[in-house]
Order: structure tokens, then C-alpha cells, then sequence
């Protein structure tokens, strides 16, 4: 159990003003543009996807950042051509009390689909369920004050069994309760596949591999896409 | 009478009568000298002994901190193959495994994150699972029963016989945790542990699919092995499964520099022990020869062959060599043995006294090789005094011409330096360094002894006083001591001053969690909105806010121009992709703190509203990224882009308890950005751990406590015995040093007392013979002492700089007073010297010491 610097769960909100679709056309292989900028240089049509979380976002021990599985969400919807841009507002370390706090400063920019991926960190240093549910509450209030028309995805996480069967099945449950209340899409463990498999981790064992990274993305991609806008989708 | 027969065969039992005859002539001279040999090598033996002696005890504290000779861990569990080469290491093996989970306390209802070690085995073979009651340290691993972390039992109320329950299972708790081996790092301090036996761990239904545990095998070998070797051939094998390895070696080395520190001080030591001991003989033998140059001329003129006479003395010299080195062992480990029990009050440790064979060998070699070679300088001119030398009285120019063999017998003592320096130091880069050091050290004192008897020649005229006149005409006369005392007293306030000086230059390196004010519990995760609050809460406690600072998380997005994506098209560019990857964590004051010190560039308090941030870059960071004063650089504020430059350059010691930012923003441009804060404090015991803990967990649920009090504690207490070994090893050396310094001024007593005499006979008060002794001793002694100083001065720095490489600081006043004590020694033996004299006839003097 190394340092504190990781998390692993989140949601995912996602808030697109129209349809969802999915396209699979392959493009030419273009370079993502996964880091945030404020700059609104791309027209209006383009929408912006904000991934809120922690160093499981951010892409803690990774070469490069964009090979978080944002950045392979990004680069998906870039040969898709779909009109999305992704901020990558991932912190390593990140528990949901400093989301809570930070969460205002990231909504100063316009967001229109919000995937929240907070808790892991909670879980990894036992702080208790109750408190970790207020803040994810806390956090998907401000972003349905300040945004109500965006969608709203929420990444589930677990913590390793050795933390004691009433802390799993509690922490376990913040997440399906969290999203229900707030009708949010929920990936049910953002981990799935990839947590507890060595060669999908990095030598600490929490954190994904680039390869591990492409498989989260894949159980993003799958909840994600059903609330993307398909208008201009080339099917 | 029959004409002498050259041609003679060397009767060897006429040569050691001739040697124990000739030494017949004036015993208590002959003690006097003796008594020299003795203190340099009683000097060398006890420091020497207590050197490996203290070595010992701080090796056998520092294998505490492991526990094993070898631990290998990792977060996997071993595969077949490497399971096999895991089980046949070592001779005695015991394994762990170790993870997070919440322990649950029935009594009080209580949960907490806690760290589970599960063990099987013997664990630890260094040091002990120190517990109350003491014997569940070891019988815990009898039933299905618990070791519960001190603080944990306050904090929960918990009670020895109370149980607790771990996963599925519950455990009687069996006794409280005190202290255990190897219990540092991060996770000691961010959760308390529980020990449970390994034979229940699976029942505990905690080690499933998905269970973040590490693994970790402890090793014991009973007969010495090979570590390096070992561990070097385990690396690559260790590597490729994940794992990794530590020894004790390993883990003194990431204690941090305090080990190496001592190692590399009481290496100083041995080698100022080894010159203080070449010195007190050294001197003594070469005044000794230097004495019996008459008597040879006379044996020489009743027949004796020059051969005979070099061996005669050359075996009086063992004789004496081996006397004086055997004594001094024995008076040296008499003291190694007496003094830990006189001072046993003052010493906060045990110096256990084992009786070193290892320093009683090397002395007595030591003193008879010494006494030799010295004994050879003068020895070798015995082959070409003529009988007319008996004639004529200045034996000062004997065999004075280039003598080949004189070379020989200088290039033998350096060889002998370095080598026993070797031995001491175990490096020859090392040994050639330090003898080097010490001939230019004799060559600086030897040239000023020169200048001085020049210098004196030239100066001294008819208008001094006569009194004055005769004092200084000493310094160059014939049968002068100018040469060998500038060079013992010298050499000797060298090396003690030397001694002082990086000793208290090194302790100044300690720091201690206990001493002081310095923090040991550190609070993160702290939200702004809750950062007074929490103050309010610490202060309420009673407890000092050590250090409170706001960490935002930035990302570097640009260097000059340059992002991450610019390195992969261009390969020329010597930006490491890291640089780019990290997340940094940095703070933003106006002031720099007292652990950093600016190396470049003009610190910038506060940010100009619109203009590029000034901010602060760490030594390392700057020299890994390549950032120059001036670089521009674009920070990715969490979204917010911010274009700053490099305003300056700070370094960093990251050795303390307390926030270090590799980057710092000056105020007034992160103030909003989302941040979170670490306060640092100092908490006295466990009792105020807990409750402070409880207070703040009660009111902050999100904010996380690391309590590295276990931590600091274990290491503070090796810590404090390192220092007090360094401080009790120099003190020691230090008055051995004066103590030979005294034996070596003493020696000189007969050289003065032939023409004390005759000027008394002559007519000269008491009253006159004092001053002249007083001036010449008041002279060479100030002036010697101040060489010395002077050349330790330059002596610390080159050590602190290359050996320690540690800040140099030099406390003169100390300097000063060392400098006085030893002045007024040498004119104080200097007149005790010359007290018979003084105080009896003439005569009777002129009778007994003729």
C-alpha cells in the first residue's frame, strides 16, 4: 500500500444537448487534443467533455497523460469525428472533499458532459462511506446548479477485498446510489477487467498500464457513448 | 695488544648484551621515553577499540531497522521458480504479509484504517516486536490472538484481552505494540498496525482475488555471507518478478547520511590515531637516537664496527618499541575498559567493551614498526660517524651528505602510512589523499620551523635584552628542538582541531524529531474553507502549527516554447519527457523558508498583476529539465493556463519533516486556485497523538493524519547515539591527543638541562634560566599551535567539502581557546622540564644526568 496518490472510481456525467450515437468510423490516425485549454478556439458546435477525477485520470506513472484512459476517449472521438473536445481535469491524490473544493473552479468553463471519477483515494484511506457519498452529493449539486442541461456519467469504483468485507459492500454501494438519486449514467467499477491484473497495472498495483488504460476506456466508452449528441454521425 | 679484526663474525649474544647494557646507563631517562611510546600507542589502541566497538553497536541498532540480514518484497505473490530460489536463502526464514484493511473494535464500535501484518516465523532476528506485556511478542503467534499498535488501544479504549476484528475473524488482543523492526516508511505512519498470526489470515477471507497485499520473506544467515554479492546476483532475478530487496546495508544507506557520516568520521578518527601514535613514538625515538649518537662514537673508538653499533641499537630500539607498544596496548585497553564504567552516568548508552584483539594486534605492530623506522633516520648516520666525532662535539652534521638510504627509509614510512591508513580507511584513493595531506602538513610545519631558525639568525641582534636574546638564540642554536617540536605540537593541534571541527560540523547535520520544535505528525487533505478551523483545533490542543501551506497541483505545459508533443517530433531536444508527465505539487509564499537557500536568479515575493509569474525552481529540477533564470515556461493551472519564467534558482534540503516544493509561485496569482493544505505539528506522546487525532477525525472526516512519531522515534534514538558517538569519539581522541602532545613536549626535558646548568654555574639566577625556558617554549609553542590551527582550518574544509560534502562552518572561538590551552601547555611542561635545575645544586645534577 504505497503512497496516497491514486483513486480509482468515477462517474461519469455527461451532458450532451442532443441524441446519443456512436459512430465507428475509423479515421486517419490524428493526434488528440486531450489536454484542457480554456481556449475556446473551435466553434460553438463543439462540445466539451470534462473528466473529473483523480491520478486514475490524470494518468499517474504514465509516460504521457493523454495515454489516461481520457486521452484514449478523446482520440476515439477524434477519428470518430464526433464534435467533442475532453478536458482532462484529473488531480493525482484527489480525494471527494478537495473535488468539493475544487469543483468550482474547473466549472468555469463550459461543460456539457461531466464524468465524475472521485472516491478511489477515500476508499484507500479508509475514510468512511458516509462522508465520501456527502461530497460526491456535493459535487453533482454545483455541477447541476451551474449546468443543469449537462449529462452527468459517474465511474464506479471498489476497493480491494483485503480492506474487510463491511467497507467493500459499503463503498461498493455509494456509487449505484449516488447515480440513481441523480440520474446520472453509471459505469458500474471503472476497473473492471483491468484491477488485480498484474499485467495490466503498473509495478504498484492501482495504477493502469497504457495498456490497462485502453481497456477502462473501453467501459467508459461503452456508458459514455450512449450519452453523446450523434447529429453529425457518420454511421 | 692484538689489532682489532674487522672481519669478525657478528656474535649475536654480545650485541643484545651490549643492548641491555648501554640501556643500563640511565633508566629513568629511558622510562621517559618509553613512557611517549606507551601514550601514542595506548592512544592508538583505545581509540582503535572503542572505534570497533561503537562500530559494532551501531551496526547491530541499524540491523533493527530491518530485522533480517535480508528482506525481499513485493505486491505479487511469488511464482513456482522464483518460490524455490526465495526458499533456499538464507538459514533462517520467516515471511509476512502485510495490507490495509478497516479492523473493527467491538468494545467501542470502533473503525479504523489500519495495516495488517500477518507472520510466520522467527521474525525479527535483530532486535525484538518490543510489546507490553514483553512476552506477547513472541507468543501472539501461539493462538488467535493480536499485537494492536499503541495509539490504536488508546484510541479505541482497547484493552489486552478486548478483542478485534480483522476481516471475517476475530483476535484477542494479547499485548500492546510498542516497536517493531522495520516498521518505517509512509505506511507505518498513515495507518497503525495490528500483528495477527499467519496461520489465520486465510480464515480471515481478506486475501482474495483483487487484494492489494504485499508479500515480504525475511532472512537470517547464520554464518557471515557476502551480501553484496549475494543481493547482486539476486537483482536481476528479483527485478523481472517485481520485487525488490533490502539488507541492512540498503537500508542504512537510505536512512539517510547519518551512518554514512560516522562511518566516514570514525574513519578520521582511526587515522588521527594512527598519526597521534606515530607521533608520541616518533618523537621520543628520534630525540632517543639522536642522544646515543655520543655514546657510539666512543664505542666506536674502542673497536666496535659500524655494523655492530646499528645493531645494537637497533635492538635496543624493538626493545624498546616492543615495551612501550605492549604496555601502551595494555594501558589502552585498560582505559577502553574504565572509562565507559566512570562515565556511565554521563554516556546515555551502553559502549560495550569487548577487548579487540583486531587494535591490540595493530598497535604493538604499529609502535615497534614505528619505533624502527624512526629509529633508522639517525641509526643510518651511525654507519658513517667516525670515532673522531667523539672529539669533535657537533654530531648535529653527521652523515649529513645525500645518504641514499635516507630515501629509503622516508619512501618506508610513507608506504607504511598509507598502508596502515588503508586499514583504516579501506580505500587506497582515500589513503594516498590523506597521507598526502599529512606531508604537506609536516613539509608547512617543517618550512616554518626553518624560516624560524632562519629568521631568528637574522633578527636577534646585540640591542635585546640578554635574556630575550638567549630564549630565541635557543630556537636556532646547535642541539636545537625547533624541528621536532614545531612538528609534534603542530601536527598534534592539527589533528585535534581537525577532530573538533568537522565533529561539530557533523552534529550540527543531526537533527532530531525530539529536539526542538521539529513536526512529527503531518495533517493533508485539509479543504481551504476548513484550513482555520483545523489551526483553531491544533492550537486549541495545545499544539503547535509548525508549518501550515497551501499544495496546488500544476502541470507543466511548455518550457521555452516546447511542449511534451514537440519532444516526440524532435529528439534533439533535452527536455526529459518526465518533466512534462509529472503532476507538481507547489505552494505559493512570499518569503523563502529556512531549509532553502537561493543559488541563482533574485527571489520575487509577489506576481505583478498581467505579467508573467516569477516563480522559484528547485536545484535538481532545474538541472534535469535544463531550466536556465529567464526560461519561460507555461503552467497548466488545472485548465488555466499560466505563462511564468524562471525568476530564480533555489536548493532545497529535503532532509527535515516539512513541506519542500520542488516549484514555488510567489503570492497574489494562485490564491484561488484549488488547493489543499498540509499542516505540519509536533505532538509530545501518544496519549496527545490520539486525542488530537480523535479531535480532528470528529470534526474533518476527509482530513488524513500521518503520525510519523514511531518512526522518528526509532530513528531519533540511532540518530542520538550516532551523534553522541561522534561527539564521546572525538572528546576521547581529543584529550589522548594532548595527552601525547604533553609526552612528546616532555622529551625534550634533557636538551635544555646541560646548558641550564652551566649557565646557573655560570652565575645565572633562577629567575634568568625561567625566562629563557619560558620564552622558547612560550614561542614554539604559539607559533606551532597556530600552524596547526591554521592548517586544520584549511584541513576541515577540503574534508567537509570532498569527504562529508557537507556545509562547511568554522567556530573560531573554540579555535582560539584550543589555541591558549595548548600555547600555555607546552610552557608549563617546558618549566616543569627544566624544575630540577631550577630547584637543586648545580652539581647534583650535573652528577646524575651527565
Amino acid at each position: 500500500m504505497q503512497k496516497f496518490k491514486l483513486s480509482y472510481i468515477a462517474l461519469f456525467a455527461a451532458f450532451a444537448l442532443s441524441a446519443c450515437g456512436q459512430k465507428n468510423k475509423p479515421a486517419a490516425d490524428t493526434s488528440a487534443k486531450t489536454d484542457t485549454t480554456t481556449k475556446s478556439d473551435a466553434s460553438s458546435t463543439v462540445k466539451t467533455i470534462l473528466f473529473f477525477g483523480d491520478s486514475l485520470t490524470a494518468g499517474y506513472g504514465l509516460d504521457d497523460p493523454s495515454e489516461a484512459f481520457p486521452g484514449v476517449i478523446a482520440k476515439r472521438l477524434d477519428s470518430l469525428k464526433l464534435p467533442y473536445k475532453v478536458v482532462n481535469a484529473g488531480v493525482s491524490g484527489e480525494t471527494t472533499a478537495g473535488g468539493n473544493s475544487r469543483i468550482d473552479w474547473i466549472l468555469k468553463q463550459k461543460i456539457d458532459v461531466f464524468i465524475l471519477e472521485l472516491g478511489a483515494n477515500d476508499g484507500l484511506r479508509g475514510i468512511s462511506p458516509t462522508e465520501t457519498t456527502k461530497n460526491l452529493q456535493s459535487i453533482v449539486d454545483k455541477v447541476k446548479a451551474k449546468y443543469p442541461n449537462a449529462k452527468l456519467v459517474l465511474l464506479g469504483m471498489q476497493v480491494p477485498p483485503n480492506m474487510g468485507p463491511d467497507y467493500v459492500n459499503k463503498f461498493k454501494a455509494v456509487f449505484p446510489a449516488i447515480a440513481t438519486k441523480n440520474k446520472m449514467a453509471l459505469v458500474p467499477f471503472l476497473l473492471q477487467g483491468v484491477g488485480g491484473h498484474p499485467d495490466l497495472n503498473q509495478p504498484d498495483g492501482i495504477h493502469p498500464t497504457e495498456k490497462g488504460a485502453k481497456i477502462v476506456a473501453e467501459n467508459v466508452w461503452t456508458v459514455l457513448k450512449g450519452e453523446l449528441d450523434n447529429t453529425k454521425a457518420v454511421y | 695488544m692484538d689489532p682489532v679484526n674487522y672481519k669478525r663474525k657478528i656474535n649475536v649474544g654480545w650485541l643484545f648484551n651490549m643492548a641491555w647494557r648501554d640501556s643500563r646507563k640511565n633508566r629513568s631517562r629511558l622510562f621517559l621515553f618509553i613512557s611517549a611510546i606507551v601514550f601514542g600507542i595506548a592512544a592508538l589502541v583505545a581509540i582503535y577499540s572503542f572505534r570497533y566497538n561503537v562500530q559494532n553497536d551501531v551496526d547491530s541498532q541499524a540491523a533493527t531497522l530491518i530485522g533480517a540480514d535480508l528482506l525481499v518484497s513485493g505486491n505479487k505473490p511469488a511464482d513456482a521458480p522464483l518460490k524455490k530460489i526465495l526458499d533456499s536463502l538464507g538459514d533462517k526464514r520467516s515471511t509476512e504479509r502485510s495490507f490495509a484493511s478497516m479492523a473493527f473494535f467491538p468494545k467501542t464500535n470502533g473503525t479504523r484504517l489500519v495495516q495488517i501484518r500477518a507472520l510466520q516465523g522467527d521474525y525479527p532476528y535483530y532486535g525484538t516486536i518490543e510489546t507490553t506485556p514483553i512476552e506477547a511478542g513472541t507468543s501472539f503467534k501461539n493462538g488467535q490472538t493480536a499485537l494492536v499498535d499503541k495509539t490504536l488501544m488508546l484510541q479505541f479504549n482497547v484493552h489486552i484481552g478486548d478483542s478485534v476484528r480483522v476481516g471475517n475473524e476475530f483476535f484477542e488482543v494479547v499485548g500492546t505494540l510498542n516497536k517493531a523492526p522495520g516498521q518505517s516508511g509512509a505506511m507505518a505512519g498513515i495507518a497503525p498496525v495490528i500483528y495477527i498470526p499467519m496461520k489465520y489470515l486465510e480464515q480471515t477471507g481478506l486475501m482474495k482475488i483483487g487484494s492489494r497485499v504485499n508479500y515480504t520473506f525475511y532472512y537470517k544467515y547464520d554464518h557471515p555471507v557476502d551480501m553484496d554479492k549475494l543481493t547482486k546476483k539476486l537483482d536481476p532475478i528479483l527485478d523481472k518478478a517485481g520485487m525488490n530487496y533490502d539488507t541492512i546495508k540498503t537500508r542504512k544507506e537510505n536512512t539517510g547520511r547519518a551512518f554514512g557520516d560516522l562511518g566516514r568520521f570514525l574513519s578520521l578518527v582511526g587515522f588521527v590515531a594512527l598519526l597521534l601514535g606515530c607521533v608520541g613514538v616518533a618523537s621520543a625515538i628520534h630525540i632517543y637516537v639522536r642522544e646515543k649518537i655520543a655514546s657510539i662514537a666512543i664505542m666506536r673508538c674502542l673497536g666496535v664496527k659500524a655494523s655492530e653499533a646499528f645493531l645494537i641499537y637497533l635492538i635496543q630500539i624493538v626493545g624498546i618499541g616492543l615495551i612501550g607498544s605492549v604496555v601502551g596496548a595494555a594501558l589502552g585497553t585498560a582505559i577502553q575498559h574504565l572509562l565507559p564504567i566512570i562515565f556511565k552516568d554521563f554516556i546515555p548508552f551502553t559502549i560495550s567493551v569487548q577487548i579487540s584483539w583486531m587494535a591490540i594486534g595493530q598497535g604493538i605492530l604499529l609502535g615497534v614498526i614505528i619505533s624502527i623506522l624512526f629509529a633508522l633516520l639517525p641509526l643510518i648516520s651511525v654507519r658513517n660517524i667516525s670515532p673522531l666525532n667523539t672529539l669533535r662535539m657537533s654530531f648535529d652534521d653527521a652523515g649529513r651528505p645525500r645518504d641514499p638510504l635516507r630515501w629509503l627509509v622516508y619512501a618506508l614510512i610513507i608506504l607504511f602510512i598509507v598502508g596502515f591508513t588503508f586499514l583504516q580507511l579501506d580505500s587506497w584513493v582515500g589513503s594516498l589523499f590523506f597521507t598526502l595531506g599529512i606531508l604537506i602538513a609536516f613539509m608547512i610545519l617543517a618550512g616554518i620551523a626553518t624560516l624560524l631558525m632562519r629568521a631568528m639568525k637574522l633578527i636577534i641582534n646585540s640591542g635585546w635584552s640578554y635574556l630575550w636574546r638567549q630564549g630565541f638564540a635557543n630556537l636556532y642554536r646547535p642541539n636545537n628542538q625547533t624541528l621536532i617540536l614545531m612538528v609534534s605540537i603542530g601536527l598534534s593541534t592539527m589533528f585535534i582541531c581537525t577532530l573538533f571541527f568537522i565533529q561539530s560540523i557533523l552534529i550540527g547535520q543531526v537533527n532530531l524529531s525530539s529536539s526542538g520544535n521539529q513536526s512529527n505528525m503531518i495533517l493533508f487533505d485539509i479543504q481551504k474553507s476548513q484550513k482555520d478551523a483545523v489551526a483553531d483545533v491544533t492550537r486549541k490542543q495545545g499544539l503547535p502549527v509548525l508549518q501550515q501551506v497551501p499544495i496546488v497541483t500544476v502541470r507543466l505545459e511548455q518550457i521555452n516554447g516546447k511542449t511534451a508533443a514537440d519532444l516526440t517530433k524532435d529528439t534533439t531536444i533535452k527536455i526529459p519527457h518526465g518533466v512534462f508527465a509529472y503532476e507538481y505539487r507547489v505552494t505559493f509564499r512570499d518569503t523563502l523558508s529556512v531549509s532553502e537557500k537561493l543559488t541563482d536568479g533574485k527571489w520575487i515575493g509577489k506576481a505583478e498583476a498581467g505579467k508573467d509569474v516569477p516563480v522559484s525552481v528547485e536545484e535538481n529540477l532545474a538541472r534535469r529539465a535544463n531550466l536556465k533564470i529567464g526560461d519561460k515556461l507555461v503552467f497548466n493551472v488545472q485548465g488555466v493556463p499560466m505563462p511564468a519564467y524562471v525568476a530564480s534558482i533555489r536548493k532545497v534540503n529535503w532532509g527535515k519533516v516539512q513541506t519542500n516544493f520542488q516549484v514555488v509561485f510567489p503570492t497574489g496569482v494562485l490564491e484561488d486556485a484549488p488547493q489543499f493544505q498540509v499542516l505540519l505539528t509536533h505532538v509530545s506522546s501518544n496519549k496527545v497523538s490520539v486525542a488530537f487525532q480523535q479531535a480532528i477525525v470528529k470534526r474533518f472526516p476527509n482530513v488524513s493524519i500521518i503520525d510519523l512519531g514511531l518512526v522518528l522515534s526509532i530513528l531519533d534514538e540511532l540518530l542520538s547515539k550516532i551523534s553522541y558517538v561522534i561527539r564521546f569519539m572525538s572528546a576521547f581522541s581529543i584529550i589522548t591527543g594532548i595527552v601525547v602532545l604533553i609526552a612528546s613536549v616532555r622529551i625534550s626535558k634533557y636538551q635544555r638541562i646541560q646548558e641550564s646548568v652551566l649557565l646557573r654555574t655560570l652565575g645565572a639566577s633562577r629567575k634568568q634560566i625561567f625566562a629563557i625556558t619560558a620564552l622558547e617554549y612560550l614561542f614554539l609553542g604559539s607559533l606551532s599551535a597556530l600552524t596547526g590551527i591554521l592548517i586544520a582550518v584549511a584541513g576541515s574544509w577540503l574534508l567537509a567539502k570532498y569527504s562529508f560534502e557537507i556545509p562547511y562552518s568554522v567556530s573560531f572561538l573554540p579555535a582560539m581557546v584550543l589555541f591558549f590551552i595548548i600555547t600555555i601547555l607546552t610552557v608549563i611542561i617546558g618549566l616543569l622540564n627544566s624544575r630540577g635545575v631550577l630547584n637543586k645544586p648545580p652539581l647534583e645534577i650535573l652528577r646524575s644526568n651527565a
